[in-house]
């Protein structure tokens, strides 16, 4: 019997008080999709070693390695356990409540601006190119052609959003959408970090907040099922807990809180986190123009 | 030009993968352009622009995983497609099945009643739980599992010793039993000399050296890294070095290790004296007269550890190529390194190479900085960071939370590689290129489109970057050392012919105005 560490509060909500029931959809060393019968909404159990997310159950355990668990076996919820055939048992009671808060967008602005050169000047150095960070030697003429692209579309975006034109944010937005050959497509994971910064109580981008929520009803058939879920919950304001602690940090934190916290971002997935922090700088920078 | 296209429904892969495998597919002879990546309409877009939309391609939905191999003749494309399919199939070897399967260590040994030895590699949660069956149905065994507990540890280890049975690890990757590889080994001639080891890259370049000097190997013997210490006292390296005591095949013993916590080295020792066996020490940084004083042989490196031990089991010392350091090339580059480039920065995939090239350079600097320094001094403050002379273990559990160990997917290091390459204090770069069973497939390869950038970058700049490899493995290994160690010579890239010459060479092309050895 292995048992949950932390669990976000909605997942924790749905297995307690529905009947929940679904197949494995994934499986990665570190991270077991769940595919829920019935809407086919994602949840994921994640190894010790990951942090806190929409959706996610932190269960203890290194690695999802050698427990012969594969796509389409069967999983359900009994008497506060989980259980995935008779390969792995988890007890739900011991896990702590989590859900995601954003902090509030800051009336004196002084960190931000002091905390955004330096991470800035990190990415550039630190962070995974690829995806929106342009390689200066791409692996190959898809790669290249993705990497023009994303930078074409997210420049529109971010002028979009200084411009505060409402008509063509979701056309735009629903641009990124599936671009990037990785499993959360780079331009997905922009629009995660943008997304975080839009939903930020008292961001000048504030007004996007609507129109992200429905850019995501138009989106579903343009990404992978994994990758929509997550982009789903941060057009709500939920992402993952590092994230979370970046914006905090970069908002209200010291130079090295700020790199600190945003040394675990950029350790999301390949290129993911670079995308992400992107996503998140574009944003935060809008938001310094419009609102000083 | 000829296109192959195969979409795999509802695959998924993770984006770490996906990177390695497409990086990989890239480098594939013949290949002109390889895309392994979800079939988005986004991608498909992009796949569009680029010229290589087929009706395959079109049909592909987001939840798809493409493979477009892009080849200049059509007879290539298939051979090609092949490489990148084999790429994706070894990602998935993990959880291949054996041909007959046992869902308990119980049944196993119940099922194969010859069988006297298990290899465990489960999540830490089951580890200690699967090793105590394995000990109690009288199986030797080798746990590659961490994230054991030291009061386990000490429980199993005793429970072994009492049972007359070796307990290697936990976190024990490297072991030769009855000639056989386990987990990271190299293929070694079978020999007289044995190895008890309690570090994986240290008892790998020792047995690889040996090799080369023209010895073989009865045994290695892994111990797990946390044997040494205080609380767990030696346990696995006393009794390896009794058991190959006992062993009639082997003649001299070689033990590896960081220097071990003080009682326990004198327990070690004390078990040297009691040996009817020469037996060679080499704890890296270790204590000379101590070892001297209990009848051992003292090695200060890898190399002269092997050195010693192939002369103690009787290979003629006429006949070894001992592998001098080249000192007119030492002079050559020390020539055409500016006044300003001081430093020297080290990037290893194995821990103990690490630790040789550092403490070797320790003798002639007093400002060199590690993420595994023992000195808290000289730790990095910030392990992305460079300071002065740097050595860098990309294996250590910084690097590695999450994400392949750098000896599976040395990719991990090439962004660092260029950023010291870009550093105009930085004279010499060092690096190991890991072969043998579990490593990567060529871990020359996937470095050096970033080693021929840096040299013509440094090129453009007017400066001279040395770049120092050292491959470890032997003519037995695959891939194959010599096609490895051409394709780092074919990009003027120095080789070094053993882990000691890698850390002497590093350290004497940077030294300035003094004598080299």
């Amino acid at each position: 019997m292995i048992h949950a560490k932390s669990g976000d509060d909605y997942f924790l909500q749905q297995m307690v008080a529905t009947a929940f029931t679904g197949t494995v959809h994934s499986v990665f060393q570190h991270a077991l999709n769940i595919q829920r019968d019935g809407n086919g909404e994602i949840f994921t159990l994640a190894t010790k070693a990951m942090d806190r997310a929409p959706n996610t159950l932190v269960i203890d355990l290194d690695t999802f390695d050698h427990l012969d668990i594969h796509q389409y076996d069967r999983v359900l919820v009994r008497h506060n356990q989980l259980l995935i055939e008779e390969k792995l048992q988890i007890a739900i009671h011991t896990a702590t409540r989590w859900q995601c808060q954003l902090p509030i967008y800051p009336l004196n602005r002084t960190s931000l601006r002091m905390n955004m050169s330096s991470v800035k000047q990190f990415i550039d150095l630190q962070g995974k190119g690829g995806g929106i960070k342009r390689n200066d030697s791409p692996v190959n003429e898809f790669e290249a052609e993705t990497s023009r692209l994303l930078q074409q579309r997210t420049t529109l975006l971010y002028e979009e959003i200084l411009n505060q034109r409402l008509d063509r944010f979701q056309a735009y937005a629903a641009d990124l959408v599936g671009l990037g050959p990785g499993l959360t497509p780079s331009g997905d994971d922009f629009l995660v970090g943008l997304f975080a910064v839009i939903h930020l109580e008292n961001s000048p981008c504030s007004i996007y907040k609507p129109l992200c929520e429905s850019v995501i009803k138009m989106i579903q058939p343009l990404t992978n099922e994994i990758s929509y879920t997550t982009l789903k919950k941060a057009a709500y304001g939920q992402v993952r807990e590092s994230i979370c602690s970046f914006i905090h940090a970069i908002l209200y934190g010291t130079e090295a809180e700020s790199i600190e916290a945003l040394r675990k971002v950029l350790a999301i997935g390949s290129s993911s986190g670079t995308d992400i922090a992107l996503g998140l700088i574009s944003g935060l920078e809008a938001n310094i123009k419009l609102g000083g | 030009m000829s296109i192959k296209v195969v979409i795999k429904r509802n695959t998924y892969f993770d984006s770490v993968s996906l990177m390695s495998l497409s990086t990989k597919a890239n480098q594939i002879e013949g290949v002109e352009q390889a895309i392994i990546g979800m079939g988005t309409e986004m991608n498909k877009g992009v796949i569009r622009n680029v010229g290589l939309m087929t009706p395959e391609v079109e049909e592909a939905t987001a939840g798809d995983l493409m493979i477009i191999v892009k080849t200049t003749s059509a007879d290539q494309t298939e051979s090609a497609y092949l490489a990148v399919e084999e790429l994706l199939t070894n990602k998935n070897k993990a959880q291949a099945k054996s041909d007959i399967k046992y869902a308990t260590i119980d049944s196993a040994a119940q099922g194969i009643p010859d069988a006297n030895f298990a290899v465990i590699s489960v999540n830490g949660a089951f580890a200690v739980r699967e090793a105590r069956k394995a000990l109690e149905n009288d199986l030797h065994v080798m746990l590659f599992s961490d994230n054991v507990s030291v009061e386990d540890e000490v429980e199993l280890k005793t429970l072994a010793h009492e049972k007359g049975l070796l307990m290697m690890g936990p976190d024990c990757g490297t072991a030769i039993i009855g000639n056989t590889g386990l987990c990271f080994a190299n293929a070694v001639r079978k020999g007289n000399i044995g190895i008890v080891a309690a570090s994986g890259t240290g008892s790998q370049e020792v047995s690889v050296r040996i090799h080369d000097f023209g010895g073989g190997i009865t045994q290695l013997i892994g111990t797990g890294g946390r044997d040494l210490s205080k609380e767990v006292g030696g346990i696995m390296m006393l009794d390896g070095i009794k058991a190959l005591d006992a062993d009639e095949a082997t003649k001299v013993i070689v033990l590896v290790s960081k220097p071990p916590e003080a009682s326990v080295e004198k327990k070690v020792l004390a078990q040297i004296k009691e040996c009817s066996k020469p037996v060679v020490v080499y704890f890296i940084g270790g204590n000379e007269e101590a070892v001297v004083a209990a009848g051992g042989q003292f090695a200060k490196t890898s190399k002269e550890a092997a050195l010693k031990a192939v002369l103690l089991a009787g290979i003629d010392e006429a006949g070894i190529n001992k592998r001098a350091l080249n000192i007119p090339l030492v002079e050559e580059v020390r020539a055409k390194l500016a006044p300003e480039q001081k430093y020297i920065r080290g990037l290893f995939c194995g821990g103990t190479l690490c630790d040789e090239s550092m403490y070797l350079a320790m003798e002639k600097f007093d400002n060199v900085y590690s993420n595994i320094q023992k000195n808290p001094d000289f730790l990095l403050k910030d392990i992305n960071v460079s300071q002065e002379h740097t050595f860098i273990d990309f294996g250590d559990d910084d690097f590695t939370n999450g994400k392949p160990h750098p000896m599976i997917d040395p990719s991990s290091r090439i962004d660092r590689f260029l950023q010291e390459a870009k550093d105009p204090s930085v004279g010499v770069i060092v690096m190991d290129f890991v072969l043998g069973f579990g490593s990567h497939e060529d871990p020359v390869g996937v470095m050096l489109p970033a080693m021929i950038e840096a040299k013509q970058l440094a090129e453009k700049e007017g400066r001279h970057l040395e770049i120092i490899g050292y491959v470890l493995g032997t003519d037995l290994d695959t891939p194959n050392i010599d096609e490895q160690v051409k394709k780092l010579i074919d990009a003027g890239v120095t080789h070094a012919s053993s882990s000691t010459n890698a850390g002497l060479l590093a350290r004497e092309m940077v030294l300035k105005g003094e004598n080299h050895e």
